[in-house]
């Protein structure tokens, strides 16, 4: 913060946007000051991502002002965008795998000389903006496709920061990093912090912004609620703020803590390197979370149980009976119901309504003489949004895709209670989920366990998650279990200490 | 939460249950079918043999055997999957016939047609789920290959098939021609199955996405490899009735056949990533390319047009998807 801190950018006043006669900003302000990061906070459909999209030039505003370098304008193209040093980072990260860090960080604009490729300058460049970054680790020749997440991120960054932007805007940067590879984007978040570079931070995660940012823009349904220094917040002002309503600390379920027979009991499971010695049990109406970084083993023991992923050893039994799931067709069939992590690609059926999305694992079960009738199946949708709370049309024929993702997430959920599973696996059940759906979906959880009788078993990277909806929770490291906490011995803090050994 | 709010207070008031299924599915047909009435149309008033009832079966049976070998190849697509070896299959199946047709009788020239048939889909089945190649490249090998296979079998002569016109030219009912008649029995079972069964709503989940369908429980290796086969058998019986109708088994048979139903299928409204399309599109499909064809033949148009008019027209077809699928987007 050794900067002038100051000295203004970027402004943007008054900004209002509508779609098909729907407005969705309200006359929003954005102002960002040299070297300062920018948390901007909000729910799914707040009106985030359509900010941003106008300050990158790919939507015009109906109204409102961009103004920097001194001259306003009504609107930015990307052309004017680019001119400002704006630049965006994607979750989905588009460069050229094939090519190489060097080349990919030039990208479009390659050094030449005498009509030539100077690989030299080009090879410089890229060790200079790693080294910027705090990428030093990062083989410039390397093809990108062997690199981690973490690492194209941080060339995504390099690449745009080569290009002498001057501010970025990160899309929830986070959501697919193992906590290490965090820290390092984190780091990397000062390091331009220092080199005078301007963020806007998208993020769901609180613990975020209290960790990286300088002040905290909070948008809730194309309004601006909030807009303070971090330092001038707590965490409660920024969720109220963001949901509009009072919301204290992260809370303990408080209800009843009884327990069925033994659902699920899974014994020494080994799968090569990936993860050894799992054991654990869980019973009706138990909520047991698996919590470790990502990469840590509990994503991938789920993935075992369920059949896509083998075993070396390991023995699994439901309700007390040997089961080896060889396939996910057999783990169905034996009780068990899988929630995989990336929603879009292993989750939903784009394509297809919700009332199909909901109803295919059941499908078996709802024909009969091989014929299906759709009416069934609406009606099992029905059923459930209204127990789910599901907020779509009254149609159960509309498309799964336009549902938002937490909606999408309760879909995916109420498909394997219509087919009755009684063990349900589930992985990282509130990714990409915005606060006020994620408070339903623990919600659904909880009520599930305890009045369904089923055993639900989470692995998840999410402390807060674990907090708010476990009853007991086993903790991995790199592959192996390391402690577990049971009731109300799980805090935050005890979590964080449990990793941090 | 809220930001699907907005798109669906749009178009949603007016919209209760079953009608946003139709909301979707109806101007696809809608298009098909103002294309072909204006066709229909064109021909009348071009030419006045048009119209007669003999021309109009002329039209049916002349694509009752592309329209068998498109309808499972519908059903591949829904899936995701393309299989190109359908035209070089029905070849192969019809050459088999003559060849054990002229020693050993009708009765075992028939099974063994079938099951050849039946192993070819199998065989394109098991490449694509059990091997894991795709479905382009190993139909695209198995169409060279049966093409070939073709033409060992007879020393690339023609063979004459003689006695056994029963199936291509017989005409049960109506004075309709029995292939037309064995077209529609197939469409509408396909037609059902596709709707209303488990192994049809199947196909679709896989086409849409199939990591998704793995994950639900779907045995999706399994419903691809039947869906394969089925294909394969679709290719026999195409090749007994197209030799049945020439009287011989021609090296040449079914030549290019996989682009007409490609054509016709891509017309109907199919995705060609998976996920989208119907049988009763397909036969929209089959009906303009059928029509379209007897129409220029009337008009004495080269067939050379004829192949540029069909290659017009699959691009045109695709165009026009592309161009829903972005004011679909662009409307959320």
């Amino acid at each position: 913060m050794s900067h002038d801190n100051d000295e203004l950018i970027l402004s943007a006043t008054g900004i209002r946007k509508s779609f098909g006669g729907v407005e969705v900003l309200h006359g929003v302000d954005l102002h960002l000051r040299r070297g300062e990061v920018l948390a901007l906070l909000g729910e799914n459909g707040a009106g985030k991502s359509t900010l941003v999209k106008i300050l990158a030039g790919s939507y015009r505003p109906d109204a409102g002002e961009i103004s920097f370098d001194g001259t306003s304008h009504a609107a930015l193209d990307p052309i004017l965008a680019k001119k400002a040093g704006i630049a965006m980072i994607f979750q989905e990260i588009a460069d050229a795998p094939d090519l190489t860090v060097a080349e990919n960080i030039s990208l479009g604009r390659w050094p030449m000389r005498h009509g030539r490729v100077d690989w030299q300058e080009m090879r410089r460049t890229a060790r200079e903006a790693m080294e910027l970054l705090g990428g030093t680790d990062i083989d410039v020749d390397a093809p990108v496709r062997t690199l981690s997440i973490g690492q194209r991120q941080l060339l995504e960054i390099a690449r745009n920061v080569s290009g002498s932007a001057r501010i970025l805007v990160l899309d929830e940067p986070t959501a697919a990093l193992s906590s290490s590879e965090v820290d390092r984007l984190f780091a990397t978040v000062e390091r331009l912090k220092a080199a005078g570079v301007a963020m806007v931070y998208i993020t769901h995660r609180l613990d975020e912004v209290t960790r990286i940012g300088d002040r905290v823009e909070v948008l809730r349904d194309g309004y601006l609620t909030l807009n303070e220094p971090v330092s001038a917040v707590d965490r409660a002002m920024m969720v109220s703020a963001m949901i509009g309503r009072e919301a204290g600390d992260v809370e303990r379920p408080r209800d009843n803590p009884d327990f069925g027979e033994i659902a699920i009991e899974a014994e020494s499971l080994t799968s090569g390197s990936v993860f050894s010695d799992v054991t654990f049990t869980c019973r009706e109406g138990e909520v047991l979370a698996l919590y470790g970084k990502i990469g840590s083993g509990t994503a991938e023991s789920a993935e075992a149980i369920f059949g896509l992923r083998g075993l070396v050893t390991g023995s699994i039994r439901l309700y007390g009976a040997e089961t080896t799931a060889q396939s996910p067709f057999t783990a169905v069939r034996a009780g068990l119901g899988f929630l995989p992590a990336d929603r879009k690609r292993e989750g939903i059926f784009a394509a297809r309504s919700a009332a199909e999305n909901l109803a295919a694992p059941s499908w078996p079960l709802m024909a009969k003489w091989w014929f299906l009738s759709t009416a069934r199946e609406f009606a099992a949708f029905l059923r459930w949004r209204t127990d789910l709370k599901i907020k779509s049309t009254e149609s159960p024929g509309q498309l799964i895709s336009t549902l938002s993702g937490g909606n999408q997430q309760k879909v995916l959920l109420a498909r394997w209670f219509e087919r009755q599973s009684k063990v349900l696996l589930l992985v990282e059940p509130t990714r990409g989920v915005d606060v006020g759906a994620r408070a339903d979906i623990y919600e659904i959880l909880r009520k599930t366990a305890k009045a369904d009788q089923r055993a639900v078993v989470i692995a998840t990277s999410d402390g807060e998650e674990v907090v708010q909806v476990a009853d007991r929770v086993i903790i991995m490291d790199r592959g192996r279990i390391t402690s577990e906490l049971v009731g109300d011995d799980i805090t935050s803090g005890a979590l964080a200490l449990a990793v941090g050994n | 939460m809220f930001s699907a709010e907005p798109q669906q207070s749009a178009g949603s008031k007016k919209a209760p249950d079953l009608s946003t299924r139709k909301g979707r599915s109806v101007p696809e047909l809608a298009a098909l079918s103002v294309v072909l009435v204006i066709m229909i149309g064109y021909f009348s008033i071009a030419s006045e043999f048009f119209l007669r009832p003999d021309n109009l079966l002329n039209i049916l049976t002349a694509i009752a055997v592309t329209g068998i070998l498109a309808i499972p190849a519908t059903m591949l697509l829904i899936a995701g999957q393309v299989d190109l070896s359908v035209g070089s299959g029905a070849a192969f199946a019809g050459v088999v016939f003559a060849v054990v047709y002229s020693s050993q009788g009708v009765v075992s020239a028939i099974i063994i047609s079938v099951a050849v048939g039946l192993l070819a889909g199998m065989v394109n089945g098991f490449l694509v789920t059990v091997v894991g190649i795709n479905s382009l490249i190993t139909t695209l090998g198995t169409l060279a290959v049966l093409r070939g296979g073709t033409r060992l079998l007879t020393d690339g002569q023609t063979a004459v098939v003689n006695d056994f016109t029963f199936l291509g030219t017989a005409r049960p009912i109506l004075g309709i021609p029995l292939p037309v008649l064995i077209f529609v029995a197939i469409a509408i079972a396909a037609i059902l199955v596709m709707r209303y069964t488990v192994f049809g709503r199947s196909l679709y989940a896989i086409g849409a996405n199939p990591v998704a369908a793995r994950l639900v429980g779907i045995r999706t290796g399994l419903i691809l490899f039947v869906t394969f086969a089925l294909t394969g058998l679709a290719m026999s019986l195409g090749g007994l009735i197209l030799t049945s109708q020439l009287s011989a088994a021609s090296t040449n048979a079914g030549l290019g056949l996989e682009l007409t139903v490609v054509t016709a299928i891509v017309l109907g409204g199919a995705s060609l990533s998976g996920g989208r399309g119907s049988i009763t599109g397909t036969m929209f499909g089959l009906l303009i390319i059928g029509v379209m064809n007897n129409g220029l033949v009337l008009l004495n148009v080269s067939s050379f047009w004829q192949d540029v008019a069909r290659g017009v027209l699959l691009i045109l077809a695709v165009s026009f998807d592309r161009l829903r699928e972005r004011i679909n987007a662009r409307q959320g």
